[in-house]
C-alpha cells in the first residue's frame, strides 16, 4: 500500500525517566516523532540510548519503575495514556503491536505454534471463534512463507529465522496500524537477517501497516526506512530521509560520525574513523548539548545551552551548527 | 607448488596445514566443524575468517591458540608443529599464542582491577624484572588508548564500557608480548561509534608491532576493512579465499555472493535467491558440497562429489563445481 500523509503514529513531546534509588535516569527526553500510514520508519542509536524505552512507551508496556514525565503518545488518533485497562487490552495488538528485542524468548517453548497464534488473537478478540482463529493462523504461516505443517511444531523445532517469521505473524495477527519492531533481527546471521527483512518488507507492502523499526544497525535501517530517526542519550537529534544519509550531506555532527564509522564493503577507499569518548550517563547528562564531550565542533554554547529543534530542508536537528535563520536561508 | 608460494610459506609465522577437529556427538557419530582446513600467517598479516554462525571459526581459533587438541593436520608456528604439544610445551607456547574473545564482559573478572589483570600474565611470562611491571602496565594501557593509565589502573570492569573492556582484553593479549592474537568476533557486540576504534588499534597493532591477527567475523565489511586476505567458510570447509580487495571485486563461490547481497548497505537490493536457511551439516561421511542444500547453482554432481579448492586466479582459490 502507498504511504499516505495520515498519520499512524504521533509522538509530541515525550519524556521517560527510570526511578532508581540513586535518582532519575532520563531514558527518553523531549522526542517528537510521527509516522504516517504505510510508512516505515527507522530508530537508530547505540545500546542505552533508550529506544527500547521508546517503544515500551508507545506500547504503554512500561515496567512500575518507569514514568512518562511529559508528553503525549497518540496512535491512530487515540491518546494511548487515556485509555482504561480494558480499552488498553483491545487495542494493543489489534491497532498497535510489537515484535520484542528478545524475540527467542517471547515465544513460549512449550505451546505448539498454532496454540500461540490462536491464543494471541482469541486474548485481543475475544467476539472470535476458535475455529477462525484457526483459519486466521493458517493465513498467516502462508504470510509469512512457513510451511503450514509448522503450526503443529514446537519453537525448538524451528530455525532461529522460522522463529522469528512466527513472532512476526504473531503480531501481525489482528492487521494492527502499527507494529513496533524492536532489532527484530539482531541475533540472526547476516543471510537470515535480511531474508526476514525481504520478507517484512514483503508483507509491509502487501498488507500495509506502518512499522517503527528500530536498531542500533545504521546501514540496515537506512535500506529499510523511508525515514531515519537518529537518537542519542535519549534525544532524537536528527530525523532525515533515508536517501540523504550520506557523507555529502550535512548531518548532525553524531550522525556524521557514525557514517565516518562504518566500513563500506564496496567503497573504494576504506578509511574509518570512530567517534572518541563513550555515551554519557543518563542520570547525570552533560549540561548543554549531550553530545558535546564526544563532539568535534563543540563550541563554547554547546556546553551552556541546549541546542533546539531546527528544521534545515527535509531534516530536523538538534544542533547549535544549524541555525534556523541561516539554515532556511538556504532552503 | 610454485616458486613464489615455497618462499611464501619458508617465511611464514604461521603454517596450518590440513587441520580437522571432530566433536562426538552420540551414538558414535562425529561432526566436523572444522574439515582440512589450511592457510598461513606472515608477521603483521590480518586473515579474516568469515562465515555463519556453526561454520567452525571459532573452532579454528582455539585450535589455533591451542585451547583445543586437533583431531589431526599440522599447526607450524614458528618453525614448530604445536598441533599437539602438551604441558610445559604449552605453557610456553601462550606467550606466542593469544585470544581475544567477543564477550567483552564474560572475558575479565569482576573481582579484580585493571592493573590486577595485566599484572598476572606480565609478571608470568615477562621476565625482564619486576620493577618494570609497573612501567609495562602503563605502556600497555597506553598503547590501547585507556587514558590517564592511573585512573585505568585502579578500576574494576563493571566501571568500564563494553568498548573499554574489549581494549583491557586487548591489552592483556599483548602482556605476553604474542606473535599472533586470535580475535574472535572481537566488535559483534560494541556499538558502532566504538566499533572503529577497535579495529584501528588493531591496524596500528599489526603495523607497529608486527602481530599477525586472526580476525574472525560474519560482516564482509570489517572483514575487508582489516583482513589481508579472506577466507570464507561453509560447514567446516574453505569455500573461497583471496585477498581481500580480489574476494570482494570478484567473488566467485555462491555462498560468497550470497554473503555479499545480504550485506546491508551493498546497494544489492532485490531479494535473495531462497535459500532454506538451513544450518549446514556438520555431520562426518556427509558427501558432496556443504552448501549443495542452499545453493541455487546446485547440480548432480554437487550432491555427489565435494568440490576441490582450485586456484581459479593468481591468489585466488574456490571450492565449487560452477564458480561464476
Ligand atoms: N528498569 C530500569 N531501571 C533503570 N534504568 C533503566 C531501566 N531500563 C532501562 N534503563 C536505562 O534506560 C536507558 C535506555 O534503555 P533502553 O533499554 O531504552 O535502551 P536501548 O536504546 O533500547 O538499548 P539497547 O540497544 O541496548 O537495547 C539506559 O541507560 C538503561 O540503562
Ligand atoms: N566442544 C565442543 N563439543 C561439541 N561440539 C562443538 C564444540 N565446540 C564447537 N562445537 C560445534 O562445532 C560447530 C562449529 O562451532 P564454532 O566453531 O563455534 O562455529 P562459529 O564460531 O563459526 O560460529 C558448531 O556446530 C558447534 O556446536
Ligand atoms: S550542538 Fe554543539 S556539541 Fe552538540 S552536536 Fe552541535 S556542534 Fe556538536
Ligand atoms: S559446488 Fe555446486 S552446490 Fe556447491 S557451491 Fe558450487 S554450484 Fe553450489
Ligand atoms: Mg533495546
Ligand atoms: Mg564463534
Amino acid at each position: 500500500m502507498a504511504e499516505t500523509r495520515d498519520p499512524v503514529l504521533q509522538i509530541e513531546d515525550l519524556s521517560v525517566a527510570y526511578v532508581t534509588n540513586t535518582g532519575l535516569v532520563h531514558a527518553v527526553s523531549d522526542v517528537n516523532l510521527t509516522v504516517h500510514r504505510g510508512e516505515i520508519v527507522g530508530l537508530v542509536g547505540e545500546s542505552g540510548s533508550g529506544k527500547s524505552t521508546m517503544a515500551y512507551t508507545i506500547m504503554r508496556l512500561l515496567r512500575g519503575d518507569a514514568v512518562v514525565t511529559k508528553g503525549r503518545v497518540r496512535v491512530l488518533g487515540q491518546d494511548v495514556y487515556a485509555l482504561s485497562e480494558k480499552e488498553l487490552r483491545a487495542f494493543r495488538w489489534s491497532k498497535m503491536s510489537m515484535v520484542f528485542q528478545s524475540a527467542m524468548s517471547a515465544l513460549n517453548p512449550v505451546m505448539t505454534v498454532e496454540t500461540q497464534i490462536v491464543d494471541t488473537i482469541l486474548a485481543h478478540r475475544p467476539d472470535l471463534s476458535r475455529q477462525a482463529a484457526r483459519e486466521r493462523a493458517k493465513e498467516l504461516l502462508d504470510l509469512v512463507r512457513i510451511d503450514q505443517k509448522h503450526l503443529q511444531s514446537y519453537p525448538h523445532e524451528l530455525s532461529g529465522g522460522m522463529r522469528q517469521r512466527v513472532v512476526i505473524a504473531i503480531a501481525i495477527a489482528l492487521n494492527p496500524a502499527l507494529v513496533i519492531m524492536d532489532e527484530p533481527t539482531t541475533a540472526l546471521d547476516v543471510v537470515v537477517q535480511r531474508s526476514i527483512l525481504d520478507e517484512i518488507r514483503r508483507i509491509q507492502e502487501q498488507v500495509g501497516f506502518a512499522i517503527l523499526f528500530v536498531s542500533h544497525d545504521f546501514s540496515l535501517v537506512a535500506e529499510l526506512a523511508s525515514r531515519v530517526a537518529i537518537m542519542y542519550a535519549g534525544r532524537i537529534v536528527e530525523l532525515t530521509p533515508s536517501h540523504l544519509l550520506k557523507l555529502s550531506e550535512r548531518h548532525h555532527p553524531y550522525t556524521e560520525g557514525l557514517l565516518k564509522a562504518i566500513p563500506q564493503l564496496t567503497a573504494d577507499e576504506v578509511t574509518i574513523q570512530g567517534i572518541g569518548g563513550y555515551p554519557p550517563d543518563l542520570q547525570d547528562l552533560p549540561p548543554g548539548c549531550a553530545f558535546h564531550p564526544r563532539c568535534p565542533y563543540a563550541m563554547d554554547v554547546c556546553k551552556r545551552v541546549r541546542p533546539s529543534q531546527v528544521l534545515a530542508g527535509e531534516k530536523v536537528l538538534e544542533c547549535h551548527l544549524f541555525n534556523e535563520a541561516e539554515v532556511n536561508a538556504h532552503v | 607448488m610454485s616458486e613464489a608460494k615455497a618462499t611464501l610459506e619458508a617465511t611464514a609465522l604461521v603454517d596450518v596445514r590440513d587441520l580437522v577437529v571432530r566433536f562426538p556427538v552420540g551414538r558414535g557419530r562425529f561432526i566436523r566443524p572444522v574439515d582440512h582446513v589450511s592457510f598461513s600467517l606472515q608477521p603483521g598479516e590480518v586473515l579474516a575468517l568469515v562465515g555463519e554462525s556453526g561454520s567452525g571459526k571459532s573452532t579454528i581459533g582455539k585450535a589455533l591458540v591451542r585451547m583445543i587438541e586437533p583431531s589431526a593436520g599440522e599447526i607450524w608456528v614458528a618453525g614448530r608443529d604445536v598441533a599437539h604439544i602438551r604441558g610445559r610445551e604449552l605453557k610456553a607456547y601462550r606467550k606466542d599464542a593469544q585470544m581475544v574473545f567477543q564477550d567483552p564482559f564474560g572475558s575479565l573478572n569482576p573481582t579484580r582491577t585493571i592493573e590486577q589483570h595485566l599484572a598476572f600474565p606480565v609478571r608470568k611470562y615477562r621476565r625482564d624484572g619486576q620493577g618494570r611491571v609497573s612501567d609495562l602496565i602503563d605502556e600497555l594501557l597506553a598503547k590501547v588508548g585507556l587514558t590517564p593509565v592511573s585512573e585505568t589502573r585502579r578500576k574494576y570492569p563493571h566501571e568500564l564500557s563494553g568498548g573499554q573492556r574489549q581494549r583491557v582484553a586487548i591489552a592483556r593479549a599483548l602482556a605476553v608480548n604474542p606473535k599472533f592474537i586470535v580475535a574472535d568476533e572481537p566488535i559483534s557486540m560494541l556499538d558502532v561509534s566504538i566499533r572503529a576504534g577497535i579495529l584501528k588499534l588493531m591496524n596500528e597493532l599489526r603495523e607497529e608491532m608486527s602481530i599477525a591477527f586472526l580476525y574472525i567475523t560474519h560482516d564482509l565489511a570489517s572483514a575487508r576493512y582489516i583482513g589481508n586476505r579472506i577466507m570464507v567458510l561453509y560447514g567446516g570447509k574453505v569455500m573461497e579465499t583471496a585477498p581481500s580487495a580480489e574476494l570482494i571485486r570478484h567473488p566467485v563461490h555462491p555462498y560468497t555472493r550470497l554473503l555479499f547481497a545480504a550485506t546491508p548497505g551493498t546497494r544489492h537490493q532485490g531479494p535473495l535467491p531462497e535459500t532454506s536457511n538451513r544450518p549446514p551439516n556438520l555431520l562426518e561421511g556427509r558427501v558432496g558440497c556443504p552448501f549443495a542444500d542452499r545453493c541455487p547453482l546446485v547440480a548432480d554432481v554437487c550432491r555427489s562429489q565435494e568440490p576441490p579448492l582450485v586456484e581459479v586466479a593468481p591468489g585466488h582459490y574456490a571450492a565449487c563445481h560452477h564458480p561464476g
